[in-house]
């Protein structure tokens, strides 16, 4: 592509990310532009393609409006390039919007099958076989929505309660559960897109068996399953589940699985907190994790279920391979992109509070061989497609078609496999990381997964300062001793004390210096921290005393060389001391004026006239033997 | 010399007293990926305090629920967030917006990337990346260098910090290049942002340890010590990062002068030195396509040595131009805390009255400057060479070096310029007072105790503070 083309394009994407709102002359202004810009078709239509695939849900409309009105407006070449790829770009929103913009996508779909209005052209707007592909996804969509909600009303009867509204539609959206009339209008009512997920696919021959428990335990495990939509409490549930998987691992640390899943889980985490999900999605992931949960071997579950469906489980059921092979899974087709984030309602016996009970109660020893002992009576299977799905949205280039995953649904390989096909955990299986040094590898690709590293990889943060520590024991240790050097710089006189800077060290000893970590274990040796060549002269200048607090004192000059005193923070002392000084009979003096007069006046065994002007001393001067270093300037 | 006991000042001559600003809160929500854009003058303070979520200014993360607010005072900012937060704002920027259009996913991402060059360098045992940041004045280079160190500093690193723009300091005054390694969080509050150099008491924030060299010009295109003093620090900055094995595989980081990048006729006579002297092996052009081309062109093939990855960035929509006025408040700002402290960290410098016989000053040679660089294009050996004693004239002082800064080098006065000029610096002392009748000049200096009797060099940038001492 030519520059200018790209420059065209990128001023297109420009404007269009200030769409928000169904705005008539930007939408107007958009098609001029395309209109002037023919030349550059292509690039325009990857921009708003992008666009519509990346943009947030409630904007994805506006956005919509522009592509049919390019295409009304303008029409070849934008019909060509848009349409080669309209089926993804318009199924892959679908899955997503709400109810309304559904019912706003399927007219604007609607006229695309038809002429453009006032057109002598009598061709469609779009070709006949890209809207027909469309079509039939939403038809399929449509029937799997009717004949489970048909199935729910039977049931419904059978258990002679009050009609309810099928188990996963929106609660929030259905103010009063009981508007049974309306679900059977497929066409106009907006709660028909709303089914659950694996409504999308031809009805499995025989329903998972305990998705359906009796009524009388979805109705009592009913007021529970309403606060499961909390986003504070699935993030608990993540993180026990996190730190389950954590322990499992510590205490397993060879495993790979366990690792891989604590790694899909972590990376998980981070979509959650970094990304805003609709409430389904949120809904559906938690479902997604009471699955991985370590769920407390497979009898919980089923004795909540009623017997007769108890008989239907294959007795081996946590083989995953029969799973696999005879379980309803065996039933789903799904149309290959069609992603509905809708989330396929936890059987009722599911109560997330009784589940996280469970959790936390569970002891990690039984889990320790992780993925095969995940207990697959427990799965509703439609779900795990669904976060697949789920997943994809957040994938950098959303993949229009996802595939089926063969891998057991609720294991570790399962999500991981399902992060890792849709791009979330791209490149190197070792740290994710596949950033090249070119311009086109970090140009504006969102890596929440690599920005995690700087955050919920290190969970532990102190307050104080804001540095991040893992949650590793060796993490905690770190976090400790920095709060001990927090606490140790805290010091509120400060002030009074007359700090000043200091000098700036030479070439030499910069080189030599090594930066030391304040929460790394304590040095070997102190006195060497600082480094290089300051240590071999250290010995009469590391003499130190701490600041007297006789103010007779603290003004005194050293009696030899006349000069004052600084006051300097010493850490190993943790208090303000005098460096180079050493007390000689109630007077202070520079340790290494001490020494030098001492050694010239024959102190300590060394040679020279016995006495001088300070008259009276004692042997309170020991080792003289190490004062190496002499002051040149006296 | 006589040292007079040491006058303790602390307080005197402090910034401009601050407007009270009022204490008024308000709060401000950012959405996941956005991102605070402020302008708070020096006369005005802006307090922040983050109420929930994360968020971070520059790449370094702000401290979560902080009881003490940060306080940013002359600071041009933005505070962004990757996961979306809720801020609690006090105080009246001169500006402020949100904004969710920005840069840092492809600034994070080459983090990312300089990652895994570390992480291969590392399994080698082998220096990290050499990285250069190049660009136009005000495109944001260094607070790409801010955001890459802080990102690296949380990943465990310890980049070399290496600033080549005398018209900011790093971690010093204005005027100075100075290389830092980098192994602790940065100071947001600190005048340049950056953090502060080794005081003789307790710090909140655990101080840097830089290597200084004073230049003392206000741009690396004019003088002829630019270049030799970056090969001279280039030698320091290989040999600590070859010495040091915590820091060896997270290489450096080179900020440069906007100057620096706009070449002659598309020769980049400083960049290119700079890149031979430092090896650099990756090269990120900030904000403008015409150097990206030219340096692409010119660095990305070249055949039999080490290649070096061209990278492209753009600008941040948040960067400001920043005025003369508003940069020279920040260099006297960045003076001003070098001798005072700042916020919390306030220090008591010391002013001593020496006989004019006891100091001896040296200045850039004007005229050799001029000279030196028309007879010797570019062509460092020479310079090392062949122009002896022409680099500095000496001041006798006077009057006229009143309220000037006199950079302390390691070097003697009998030494050789160019030794002199290849000096590291202990420092700089300021000339509070000259009398001319007694032949006294009376010195600021940062410490107490006898001044050092080595070289002092005086440059023309930054320009002259009056009254930093009453």
């Amino acid at each position: 592509m030519s520059l200018p083309s790209a420059e065209v394009a990128a001023d297109f994407k420009d404007a269009l990310q200030d769409l928000k709102i169904n705005s008539r002359p930007e939408i107007s202004n958009l098609t001029i532009i395309a209109k002037e810009n023919t030349e550059h078709a292509q690039g325009i239509s990857r921009e708003l393609e992008k666009h519509i695939q990346t943009t947030r849900p409630e904007w994805k409309l506006p956005a919509l409006y522009v592509l049919d009105s390019i295409v009304k407006n303008v029409g070849t070449p934008y019909t060509l390039f848009l349409g080669r790829n309209l089926y993804s770009t318009f199924m892959s929103a679908y899955a997503i919007v709400d109810a309304s913009t559904r019912k706003a996508m399927e007219g604007l779909l609607k006229t695309w099958k038809q002429p453009v209005p006032e057109s002598v052209d009598p061709r469609p707007v779009f070709s006949a076989d890209v809207t027909r592909d469309i079509e039939s996804a939403l038809i399929k969509y449509r029937t799997v929505a009717i004949q489970q909600q048909a199935l729910s009303q039977k049931q419904a009867l059978q258990h002679a309660i009050p009609p309810r509204p099928p188990v996963g539609a929106p609660w929030r959206h259905t103010p009063s559960p009981s508007q049974t009339a309306a679900r059977y209008t497929p066409t106009n009512d907006p709660r028909r897109q709303q089914l659950p997920l694996r409504d999308q696919f031809p009805p499995a021959p025989t329903p998972p068996p305990n998705h359906f428990p009796p009524p009388q335990q979805q109705r009592s495990f009913l007021p529970d399953m309403q606060p499961s939509i909390d986003l504070n409490k699935l993030n608990i549930d993540l993180d026990m589940l996190i730190n389950t998987t954590k322990m499992e691992w510590a205490s397993n640390p060879g495993d790979s699985h366990i690792q891989q899943k604590l790694k899909a889980l972590i990376d998980l985490q981070t979509i959650l907190k970094s990304q805003q999900l609709p409430p389904d999605q949120i809904r559906m992931i938690q479902q997604q994790i009471i699955q991985l949960s370590p769920a407390p071997a497979p009898t919980p579950p089923v004795s909540i279920a009623p017997p007769p469906y108890v008989t239907s489980i294959p007795p081996h059921m946590p083989g995953t391979s029969s799973w696999e092979a005879g379980g309803p899974v065996m039933g789903f087709h799904p149309p290959p992109s069609v992603r509905t984030p809708q989330p396929a309602i936890p059987p009722p016996g599911f109560d997330p509070a009784w589940l996280s009970s469970l959790l936390t109660s569970s002891t990690p020893t039984p889990f320790v061989s992780a993925p095969p002992s995940f207990p697959p009576p427990a799965l509703p299977p439609p779900a795990a497609p669904s976060l697949a799905q789920l997943l994809q949205q957040y994938a950098p280039p959303p993949t229009p078609v996802a595939p089926p995953q063969p891998t057991p649904i609720g294991s570790a390989d399962w999500l991981l496999q399902a992060l890792n096909t849709h791009k979330l955990l791209p490149g190197t299986p070792s740290n994710g990381n596949d950033v090249e040094l070119t311009t086109a590898s970090i140009a504006k690709k969102s890596r929440p997964h690599l920005i995690s590293k700087l955050y919920e990889a290190l969970p532990n943060q102190c307050v104080t300062c804001g540095r991040r520590f893992e949650s590793s024991p060796k993490g905690k240790e770190m976090k400790a001793r920095h709060m001990d050097w927090h606490f140790k710089v805290k010091d509120p006189d400060v002030a009074k004390r007359g700090v000043h800077r200091d000098w700036y060290i030479g070439e030499r000893d910069w080189i030599e210096f090594r930066e030391e970590d304040e929460a790394a274990p304590a040095p070997v040796s102190n006195g060497t921290s600082a480094g290089g060549p300051a240590a071999a002269k250290k010995e009469a200048k590391d003499q130190y005393i701490h600041v007297p607090t006789d103010a007779a004192l603290v003004h005194a000059p050293c009696p030899i060389c006349q000069e004052k005193f600084e006051p300097q923070w010493l850490v190993e002392a943790n208090d303000f001391v005098w460096m180079d000084a050493i007390k000689v009979n109630e007077k202070v003096y520079h340790a290494t004026c001490w020494e030098e007069y001492s050694r010239g006046s024959g102190l300590g065994g060394g040679r020279g006239t016995p006495d001088s002007i300070l008259g009276k001393r004692k042997a309170e001067v020991s080792s003289n033997g190490l004062y190496k270093k002499a002051r040149t300037d006296l | 010399m006589t040292a007079l006991p040491g006058l303790s000042l602390p307080g005197l001559s402090l910034a401009p007293a601050l407007a009270p600003s009022s204490t008024e809160t308000r709060t401000q929500d950012l959405p996941a990926g956005s991102e605070y854009r402020f302008e708070v003058p020096f006369t005005r303070t802006l307090r922040l305090r983050i109420l929930s979520g994360t968020a971070e200014l520059f790449g370094t993360e702000l401290a979560p629920n902080s009881k003490d607010a940060y306080t940013l005072s002359g600071t041009k900012g933005a505070v962004y967030t990757w996961h979306g937060c809720r801020l609690e704002l006090a105080g009246e920027p001169e500006s402020e917006y949100v904004a969710e259009e920005t840069q840092m996913t492809s600034y994070a991402n080459v983090h990312f990337a300089l990652e895994n060059a570390r992480e291969k360098a590392g399994a080698q045992k082998e220096i990290g990346p050499r990285v250069l940041v190049v660009g136009p004045e005000n495109a944001g280079k260094t607070s790409l260098c801010k955001i890459l160190t802080a990102y690296a500093t949380k990943s465990g690193r310890q980049p070399v910090v290496v600033n080549l723009d005398p018209r900011q300091g790093l971690l010093s005054i204005p005027g100075a290049l100075t290389a830092t390694t980098f192994a602790s969080v940065l100071d947001v509050e600190e005048a340049g942002g950056w953090g502060s150099s080794p005081i003789s008491g307790p710090s909140a924030v655990p101080v840097k340890m830089p290597l200084v060299y004073q230049y003392g010009l206000g741009s690396p295109e004019e003088g002829k010590t630019f270049r030799p003093l970056v090969t001279r620090m280039a030698l320091a900055v290989t040999s600590r990062l070859e010495e040091d094995e915590q820091a060896r595989a997270s290489g450096c980081i080179i900020d440069t002068a906007g100057a620096s990048s706009h070449g002659k006729g598309g020769v980049y006579e400083n960049i290119t030195h700079i890149i031979s002297e430092f090896s650099v092996n990756v090269l990120l052009v900030l904000g403008s396509e015409r150097l990206y081309s030219d340096l692409s062109r010119k660095f990305s093939n070249r055949p039999s040595e080490e290649p070096i990855s061209v990278i492209k960035l753009d600008k941040s929509g948040g960067c400001v131009d920043r005025d003369e006025t508003y940069m020279q408040q920040l260099r006297q700002s960045q003076i001003r805390s070098y001798f005072f402290g700042q916020g919390s960290n306030n220090l008591s410098p010391h002013t001593h009255w020496a006989s004019y016989s006891s100091i001896k000053i040296l200045k850039i040679n004007d005229a050799s400057a001029g000279v030196g660089s028309s007879f010797l294009p570019g062509d460092d050996d020479d310079v090392y060479g062949s122009t002896t004693a022409s680099i500095y004239e000496t001041v006798a002082p006077s009057p006229s070096i009143l309220n000037c800064l006199l950079a302390v080098t390691n070097a003697s006065m009998t030494d050789r310029h160019e030794a002199i000029r290849d000096s590291s610096i202990k420092g700089y002392i300021y000339v509070a007072d000259v009398d001319e009748t007694k032949e006294k000049v009376r010195l600021l200096a940062p410490l107490s105790g006898a001044i050092p009797t080595t070289a002092m060099v005086m440059g023309t940038f930054p320009e002259d503070v009056s009254g930093l001492v009453g």
